[in-house]
């Protein structure tokens, strides 16, 4: 019934179909979709060269700065081009992607454009994602499960190595992976089953509220290897750029409401600010200002995802530290 | 000086039959669709919320840039009726009472709770009245600055029939029939009799008058309905059930046609080939007298029609003919499906004072106002399977491919451009087959729809070559009107066959030489194919003709007995695979039946999938 969103890419794994126009049906009624003709949800096509007399910036990020569950227009991205005037965003955002694929994004599509800024938006989850050699789903089709295989990389001896080059195009039964990979999908999380059986119950929020799940435990230490591969990326995508680069962590609703954590990886992304070019900006700061008892209202009912009031709070986050690159900017 | 905000109002029809939802900005038809080509359940009729989700999506706008939306009838006059009825109906009645209450109560009267869910956000909710949106759907998408309204259907709130002239942004309902007189009833009273599905089996019906005789005509006219000159007419509800019971007919109908109601699926008889006859004889009859008292009462030269009376396109080709109006237009949606345009016109050009511009075309857009599926689309969703396709982006090269598969008698599903809002399909979601050739009527019919044989399938013709085919006087873009085909092309029926109760054996009779759209009457429901309106099927037609010398093809709906027609392309490729044809064309991509993979589901799946019409 849904509109088929993504088409397959070699490199990436996916992106969006370019040119669609649609509205997704969604639990606050619908929301509005526009791709461009690069195949990104993004209302302004992809040129070479910026438009003339702007502060071009590339977004690169997941559903979060995709904009699942809100229209294009209410995203973070777009509202930041109506909070400074003169900056032009790309939005490279691609849901359901890993830092990983969205550096292969930035190499494939973007590298060679014209830019001023990149800004490089993490949901802390995503340390999960670039782990993961596979992504599960549920096919629309056969309503049956199914794993679709996603490129990653391994520090190996300090270097990156690329998998899944090409990305395998058919996805497949989740019994069907060799014995050595089952452990590699991406399950959203530890104790999969028994947060399943937790959310099917209901009990999702009162079970947070006890237990302080903590659902990002690889940022805890400086040295855990996925940490390592997070930063890894982040360094090597950042020295290849041409214009300075703010890498944006984007705090969960539990840290958000405040029912996790979230000292581990503010430290960890607060270490990446000693990197050449780039500037850090936290948002948490912003997110923990507006009382507790609102802050329920940055996510949806049961779609985790931020509101368009989550998404304003991001951008007026965001246009502080991006100001300040406008105004630095040569005219 | 600024632009001023459009004006964007939303139109529901729901919650009796075939739902659907239309968007219209600044009195433009932006979007419009039926919520069952989303859900795949034929006549849906809950609540649209994936149409209003496409029409928003179609008119890219958000919830709060909604003027208003506006419900296609009024559920508490509609609940007076009901009440009404079920207190005059006396004990039988309390059935009726139960279900209709459920629904009432149950639903329409929460729109407003419904509206809110599907939107999101409060926008202003308006009702109008039924018959009041076939009217704005017939009048305001007209051609016509001026025209007489008629509408007709089972029934509104009260309404039934009703007469009244539309004048630039103004409509003026002057005269109605009541419920229980009800033209529809009455047709629908018969299509159970016959064995047919109410509100989807009075096409069958139609299709199987020309098989008999109007021998019941008088019998019809003397118990069951009493015609005025007029065209006002009152039923004998001592034949009817509908009243006071959940039967349309009673012992004493079945009495006056000399037994009980044919069975659904079994064996059709001569007796009703003769009912459907005679109950469209008298139909006929009343369409045209209520259609001189319009011209009379009203003045107007030309007529627009709506309501599901006025899908019976042999009526429409009869009134047509008999030069009472000018001119005629039919809105393709006429039944209630078609209600949600009327409801979203009515309040954008009765309520918020948008002016009505008339062109020289109607405004109905070819009727083209469903979703479409860009070509990267489909390769994606083709890749996406693994599905083999041939893209072939060059709209010459693709068509002659087309045509030349046509004409080597190969059945071709078409999936171009926007979908079609209304029942039939129009050269968005089609099969289409070769006309000349004599089996193609029965091999469409078994192999692709698997629906009873004695129904015709109509054919598209290029309209500039129309008159060569049809006796059609003017043209015929929606499929709505019954032509004969040209005296010249006719084939006489051998005399051994005239009164022979089998059906098939009549059928298998080429009837022109285009055989696969000539009823036994000799007679087609034409669809005239102007470049302007779609002009990937015309070219698709020219080519066939250039390929061929015959400028028409069979063009049926794009679905299986049962089934809603496709609306997605992955509808479009399991019909394909569920069923024998041999060439699916989606947009820019060739697929060939033989090419694909073998399906994984059984053959008979779709039997079990959609109830049967």
């Amino acid at each position: 019934m849904s509109r088929q969103l993504f088409q397959y890419h070699p490199v990436t794994g996916y992106h969006f179909i370019p040119g669609l126009k649609c509205r997704v049906e969604h639990e606050s009624g619908g929301y509005l979709v526009r791709v461009n003709g690069a195949g990104f949800r993004c209302e302004r096509e992809v040129t070479p060269a910026k438009t003339p007399g702007t502060f071009r910036v590339l977004l690169f990020g997941d559903s979060f700065t995709a904009g699942d569950g809100v229209s294009n227009k209410h995203r973070y991205g777009d509202v930041l081009e109506t909070l400074v005037p003169g900056v032009e965003v790309l939005n490279f955002g691609l849901s359901g992607t890993g830092t990983d694929q969205q550096y292969l994004t930035f190499r494939e599509f973007a590298a060679g454009l014209e830019y001023d800024l990149v800004i490089i938006a993490v949901l802390v989850e995503n340390i999960r994602r670039i782990v993961a050699h596979y992504r599960p789903y549920m096919s629309a089709e056969e309503g049956e499960r199914r794993v679709q295989a996603k490129p990653y990389f391994t520090l190996e001896n300090g270097a990156l190595v690329p998998h899944n080059q090409p990305v395998p195009r058919d996805p497949i039964a989740p019994e069907a992976l060799p014995e050595s990979e089952r452990g590699q999908v991406d399950q959203g999380g530890n104790l999969a089953t028994l947060r399943k059986v937790v959310n099917k119950l209901g009990l999702r929020e009162v079970a947070q509220k006890f237990t302080r799940y903590q659902p990002v435990p690889a940022y805890d230490r400086a040295d855990d290897p996925a940490w390592l591969l997070m930063r890894a990326i982040l360094e090597r995508w950042t020295r290849e750029l041409k214009a300075p680069a703010v890498i944006m962590p984007l705090p969960l609703y539990q840290h958000v409401e405040e029912t996790a954590d979230s000292d581990a990886w503010r430290a960890r992304f607060a270490e990446l600010n000693g990197l050449p070019g780039v500037t850090v900006h936290d948002p948490f700061p912003d997110f923990v200002r507006v009382p507790l008892d609102e802050r329920r209202g940055f996510r949806f009912e049961h779609d985790v995802h931020p509101t368009p009031a989550a998404h304003r709070l991001i951008a007026t986050s965001l246009a502080q530290t991006v100001r300040r690159f406008v105004e630095g900017a040569p005219r | 000086m600024t632009a001023s905000k459009p004006r964007h109002v939303l139109g529901i029809s729901a919650l009796y039959h075939d739902s659907a939802a239309c968007l219209v900005r600044d009195g433009e038809l932006v979007a419009a669709a039926q919520e069952e080509r989303f859900t795949r359940k034929k006549h849906d009729p809950r609540f649209p919320t994936h149409a209003i989700n496409y029409c928003l999506g179609e008119g890219f706008i958000e919830p709060d840039e909604l003027d208003a939306v506006v419900f296609y009838d009024h559920p508490l006059l509609t609940l007076d009726r009901v009440v009404h009825t079920a207190l005059a109906g006396g004990e039988g009645a309390a059935e009726q009472w139960v279900r209709a209450s459920r629904s009432l109560l149950g639903s329409k009267l929460f729109v407003q709770q419904a509206v809110r869910k599907a939107l999101g956000a409060d926008v202003p909710l308006f009702f109008t009245e039924h018959h009041a949106a076939h009217a704005a759907s017939a009048f305001y998408p007209s051609p016509f600055e001026r025209a007489a309204i008629l509408t007709m259907d089972g029934v509104g709130e009260w309404a039934t029939t009703t007469i009244g002239r539309g004048e630039g942004g103004r409509i003026e309902l002057l005269r109605e029939i009541r419920f229980p007189h009800s033209l529809g009833l009455l047709y629908s009273a018969f299509t159970a009799f016959c064995g047919f599905k109410v509100n989807s089996g009075e096409y069958k019906l139609m299709g199987l008058a020309p098989y008999g005789q109007p021998v019941y005509a008088k019998a019809i006219r003397e118990h069951l309905i009493d015609v005025k000159a007029d065209g006002s007419f009152r039923l004998n509800l001592d034949y009817f059930g509908f009243v006071d019971s959940a039967s349309m007919t009673n012992d004493r109908f079945a009495a006056l046609f000399g037994g009980p109601a044919r069975t659904a699926e079994s064996r059709i008889t001569r007796r009703e080939m003769d009912l459907a006859a005679s109950i469209q004889a008298v139909t006929e009859e009343i369409v045209l007298a209520l259609a001189a008292h319009a011209r009379e009462i009203t003045g107007c030269a030309d007529a627009v029609l709506a309501g599901g009376v006025a899908l019976n396109c042999v009526a429409n080709g009869k009134l047509q003919r008999a030069g009472i109006f000018d001119r005629l237009w039919i809105q393709p949606a006429a039944g209630d499906a078609g209600g949600a345009v009327g409801a979203a016109l009515l309040a954008a050009h009765g309520h918020f004072g948008v002016p009505r511009t008339v062109g020289a075309r109607d405004a109905q857009h070819g009727s083209y106002l469903g979703p479409a599926y860009s070509s990267a689309e489909i390769r994606a969703f083709l890749d996406k399977h693994g599905y083999p396709y041939d893209h072939v982006p060059d709209a010459a090269a693709r068509n002659t491919r087309i045509a030349a598969a046509l004409a080597e008698g190969k059945v071709v599903g078409y999936v171009a451009g926007r979908m079609e809002f209304g029942p039939r399909s129009l050269g968005a979601r089609s099969i289409l087959g070769d006309p000349r050739r004599a089996d193609t009527q029965t091999t469409m019919n078994l192999k692709i729809k698997y629906r009873e044989s004695f129904r015709p399938f109509a054919p598209s013709v290029l309209a500039e070559r129309c008159a060569e085919y049809f006796e059609l006087n003017g043209e015929s873009p929606y499929m709505l009107l019954v032509a004969p085909v040209c005296a010249a092309r006719r084939l006489p029926l051998p005399q051994a066959l005239d009164a022979t109760d089998d059906m098939l054996e009549v059928v298998r009779q080429a009837r022109s030489d285009v055989p696969a759209i000539t009823h036994v009457d000799h007679s087609a429901r034409v669809q005239t194919v102007d470049a302007a309106d779609k002009p990937d099927y015309h070219a698709l037609l020219a080519e066939f003709e250039r390929q061929t010398g015959c400028a028409v093809l069979v063009n049926t709906s794009f679905n299986v007995r049962g089934e809603p027609i496709v609306c997605a392309p992955a509808d479009a490729y399991r019909c394909f695979m569920r069923t024998e044809m041999d060439l699916l064309v989606l947009e820019d991509c060739l697929l060939d039946k033989v090419a694909q993979p073998a399906p994984t589901e059984p053959v008979d799946a779709w039997r079990t999938e959609y109830e049967l019409d």
